[in-house]
């Protein structure tokens, strides 16, 4: 196909790679086979078995009600027909029925949510509504009553298939339609139909690809659901009906049978157990595989630190911080190699580098924030003491009060459920009870990053202002306990360039007026001349350059500096000034 | 707010239009509730059957059919049943009470098993209590819920043998003829709540535990947790403010959206231990071939997951303020 040469960044690269690697990750996940094991082996059982067992499922022996033997694996019932023989029959009807439904329910489901995702409007409309129709009709109740209405003979498995499908596409559809709504706005959709495809198949060709492997982790567990729902409608008498068996009528039969008869209830019972649990896991094991989330971040929790034989001299110049021989480790991967920072009293340190450098890990490291599968290691100081090593209740002396933190996207940094008063009230509480003036206090802290008639947002929530203001607020809390070290982590990013230019000159301002020092992050050269005094220059997790802002700018030393400069617009390096106080204005 | 409500409450009244026309079309046409009456041997005069079309207004078309029907609705009446002595609506009222005494305890106590049990995985992920909890939740939500239900009751009868005295009743929702007096009648209410809520709480335990455990991880993964942790807040004020309240949302959603799997399960554990409850109420109408009967049920059930699934919008706008402001 013609687009394959034209250079979009499809998510899914051609299929093949993706299954390959999701296949590579769910290997890994040793429950997740074993669940996918089991199923496996009891389909087989299922088509096998049955061939060469001496007994049919119907078939009436001599041995009445026998317990577990020989000759009869799981015993008889009252009329002597050999429970093994039943439970295979129902391990068969459960199977197929379950396998079934959830063909018909993925079918519905993808079709409908493709369709409401990819065009929107009143189409995705119309979908949700029935959606919510569906959703408000208890599967069981409509199940029995169709189920009842076949006329007498029992219920086909199929028709009984088809009416569970058609009530249990929901959470496929709904799952399809969310990823599809946040994929058809990518260029790779849009380079589509701009060679002329259309909307058929793009839906066919680009959109069902990228969703395959979440249609096959819903898939998994719906295939749990439908055991489930069809062994249920058995045991009621409305699913699979005698002479026929199922998982679900055998408990029905065994009732009474409990306590006199147990195998009659155990077998067939722990077995619909075995396959739900299977499945479960499995698609347990291919959801982790098919979106790895890289052991989820817990700032709760402090991360492991390399021993280190070497405590550094401590003969180091006495500055606001001072590192030494910082590295990071992810498995077996030096992320950080060895990096030396120092920031004297008042100074603005610019640590640069593109994404990948290992800048924003240092930066975390700093703050004692290591993601929990990273191992650190090396000294970091800070007014002379040791901060690595600290435990939570340690590093609170530090955080807040004399080391503050802006993150880079204002949108997530705030909590989105407490007003903006409460925020702040919780960062002053650390200096003991809240004075009795505090939201004048408040006030003059927000004026102070040039938000206008600042009285008015105090109990506002952070998603009724615009992200230059949230990143101002955050830029104000970072102030509350007049820090003696500011980190800004890439803290203008995530903004519109106009809003950069003014949160720079507010965060500058701020920081001249406590006299505070700062490591200011970017991988932005133009941002730095206006507000560093001095720049290290990192490159794959080395410092390449460390020296003063001008020299870094008219005499760069590293071939790379030399690089990053050229590639900085020479318009930009006229920045946002340190006095640029003037042409502030309110962004929102 | 005001209109927030007000949008959420005529899209609920649609859906719940939506859902009439369509039940009563599907029971409609699904089989002609006279077939056991033409069938039976020797034959019914016709005009006995006649009558009896008459009767349930089976001869009018299927658009008039629907409207008599609504229009009974407002008046209270729930339309004839195909046993003539049968009252739907005063048979349903008495049995409405039953059920919800079952799902009501159900639902609130495995929801506040499920916040603690979730939150605490969550924040603890693979170390001790997750360890033991996510196992445990996986097998939970294997267990169907019939079989849990047959195997409780036996062991509740097993019980009341060996203890020589019935501690655990398993037969109905209150003893035949129920005792007289406040404190004794809640005793005898208690002992028949015990197993049937039981089968209904590990079943919804499991699944909602689930949920509240990845909120919580999603919750702390976030920024803003970050943030709070370098405001230099203690670690509990993190947990509460910064973690827990933010990842209650997510919950809201679930346990609306369950109401109607709840409705099915209890329609299994009451007939399982034989509660004269909705769940009853349908099975011997569906075999009864009373269609009125079912429409009232499924319609009493819609009405159920519309109502739970606005006081479920309710309650988001209480917890997360994004949706209060109408965002």
């Amino acid at each position: 196909m013609a687009t394959d040469t034209v250079p979009t960044d499809e998510p899914a690269t051609g299929g093949n790679g993706r299954g390959r690697v999701i296949l590579r990750r769910f290997r890994r996940h040793k429950l997740g086979v074993a669940g996918l094991a089991v199923l496996v082996l009891l389909a087989l059982v299922a088509v096998v078995v049955p061939l060469v067992w001496p007994y049919g499922h119907g078939e009436i022996t001599p041995d009445l009600s026998q317990p577990p033997s020989a000759a009869h694996p799981m015993g008889t019932d009252t009329l002597g027909r050999d429970l093994f023989a039943q439970t295979l029959r129902g391990l068969q009807q459960s199977l197929l029925i379950a396998t079934t439904v959830t063909v018909v329910a993925c079918l519905i489901g993808v079709t409908l949510g493709v369709i409401a995702g990819y065009f929107g409007r009143f189409v995705d409309a119309a979908v949700m509504r029935l959606v919510d129709l569906t959703l408000t009709l208890p599967t069981i109740a409509i199940a029995a009553f169709l189920g009842s209405v076949v006329p007498t003979g029992g219920v086909n498995w199929l028709a009984l298939s088809l009416v569970l499908g058609v009530l249990m596409w929901t959470p496929v559809s709904r799952l399809v339609r969310g990823i599809v709504l946040s994929l058809r706005s990518l260029p790779f959709v849009d380079a589509a139909r701009v060679m002329g495809a259309g909307n058929l198949q793009i839906m066919t060709r680009h959109l069902i690809p990228n969703v395959a492997d979440h249609i096959i982790v819903a898939a998994t567990l719906l295939f749990g659901t439908a055991i489930l729902a069809e062994s249920g409608l058995s045991f009621l008498g409305f699913g699979v009906q005698p002479p026929d068996t199922s998982l679900g009528l055998l408990v029905s039969n065994a009732q009474s049978a409990v306590l006199t008869r147990p195998w009659l209830f155990y077998f067939p019972g722990l077995l619909i157990v075995v396959i739900v649990l299977a499945v479960n896991y499995a698609g347990e094991g291919l959801r982790d595989a098919a979106n790895p989330k890289a052991a989820l971040a817990n700032p709760l929790r402090t991360a492991r630190r390399r021993r280190d034989a070497d405590t550094p001299p401590d003969d180091t110049p006495r500055g606001v911080l001072d590192v030494r021989g910082l590295t990071v480790d992810f498995g077996d991967q030096r992320v950080v190699k060895g990096v030396d920072l120092h920031i004297d009293d008042g100074e603005v340190l610019a640590l640069v580098g593109e994404s990948g450098s290992g800048k924003s890990v240092t930066a975390l490291s700093v703050v004692g924030l290591l993601p929990p599968d990273a191992v650190g290691g090396g000294s970091v100081r800070f007014d002379g003491r040791e901060l690595t090593g600290l435990n939570f209740s340690q590093w609170r002396e530090y955080r807040g009060r004399r080391i503050a933190v802006i993150l880079q996207d204002p949108s997530t940094t705030l909590n989105p459920v407490l007003t903006i008063a409460t925020q702040f009230k919780d960062s002053m509480r650390l200096a003991g009870p809240l004075p009795a003036d505090h939201r004048d206090r408040i006030v003059a802290l927000l004026d102070g990053v040039a938000i206008k008639d600042p009285a008015r947002l105090l109990d506002s929530y952070p998603h009724q202002l615009s992200g230059g203001m949230r990143q101002r607020i955050a830029i104000a809390l970072a102030m509350v306990h007049d820090p003696d070290l500011i980190i800004a982590d890439e803290p203008t990013t995530a903004l519109d360039v106009t809003v950069q230019a003014q949160v720079m000159s507010t965060l500058a301002l701020a920081r001249e007026r406590t006299g505070a020092a700062m490591l200011f992050i970017t991988h932005d050269l133009s941002l730095v001349a206006g507000i560093a005094d001095q720049v290290a220059v990192m490159r794959a997790g080395e410092v390449v350059e460390h020296a003063d802002v001008d020299t870094v700018f008219y005499r760069p030393r590293h071939e790379y500096t030399r690089s990053l400069l050229a590639l900085a617009p020479s318009l930009a390096l006229a920045p946002a000034s340190r006095s640029a106080a003037a042409d502030i204005e309110e962004d929102s | 707010m005001a209109w927030m409500i007000l949008r959420r409450m005529l899209s609920a009244v649609g859906v719940l239009l939506l859902a009439s026309i369509v039940i009563f079309v599907v029971i409609a046409v699904s089989g002609d509730p006279l077939a056991d009456l033409r069938d039976r041997q020797p034959p019914v005069p016709p005009s006995v059957i006649q009558a009896e079309e008459q009767r349930l207004g089976l001869d009018l078309p299927l658009h008039e059919r629907y409207l008599n029907w609504v229009g009974g609705l407002f008046q209270g009446d729930l339309g004839p049943s195909t046993i003539a002595t049968r009252d739907i609506g005063a048979e349903l009222t008495d049995r409405i009470g039953v059920t919800l005494r079952l799902v009501v305890v159900a639902v609130v106590i495995a929801l506040i098993l499920a916040l603690i049990a979730g939150t605490v995985s969550g924040l603890r992920q693979r170390r001790f209590p997750d360890l033991v909890l996510t196992p445990m939740t996986f097998v939970m939500l294997a267990l169907p819920s019939f079989w849990m239900a047959v195997l409780f009751k036996q062991w509740g009868i097993y019980f009341n043998e060996q203890v020589g005295a019935s501690v655990f009743a398993t037969v109905g929702a209150n003893s035949v003829p129920p005792p007289q007096g406040f404190v004794p009648f809640l005793l005898d209410s208690a002992a028949h709540l015990v197993l049937p809520t039981l089968v209904l709480i590990l079943v919804h335990f499991a699944a909602w535990s689930r949920y509240q455990r990845t909120a919580i991880a999603e919750s702390l993964a976030g920024d803003h947790v970050r943030f709070a942790v370098l405001k230099g807040l203690s670690r509990g004020r993190v947990v509460r403010s910064y973690v827990v309240r933010p990842a209650l949302v997510p919950i809201i959603t679930v346990v609306a959206l369950d109401l109607p799997v709840l409705l099915s399960g209890a329609v299994i554990t009451e007939t399982v231990f034989q509660w004269r409850g909705m769940g009853g109420f349908l099975l011997e109408s569906i075999n009864l071939r009373d269609g009125n009967a079912v429409l009232a049920w499924l319609l009493i059930a819609a009405f159920a997951v519309v109502v739970f699934n606005l006081i479920a919008d309710l309650l988001y706008a209480i917890v997360d303020p994004r949706v209060r402001y109408g965002n």
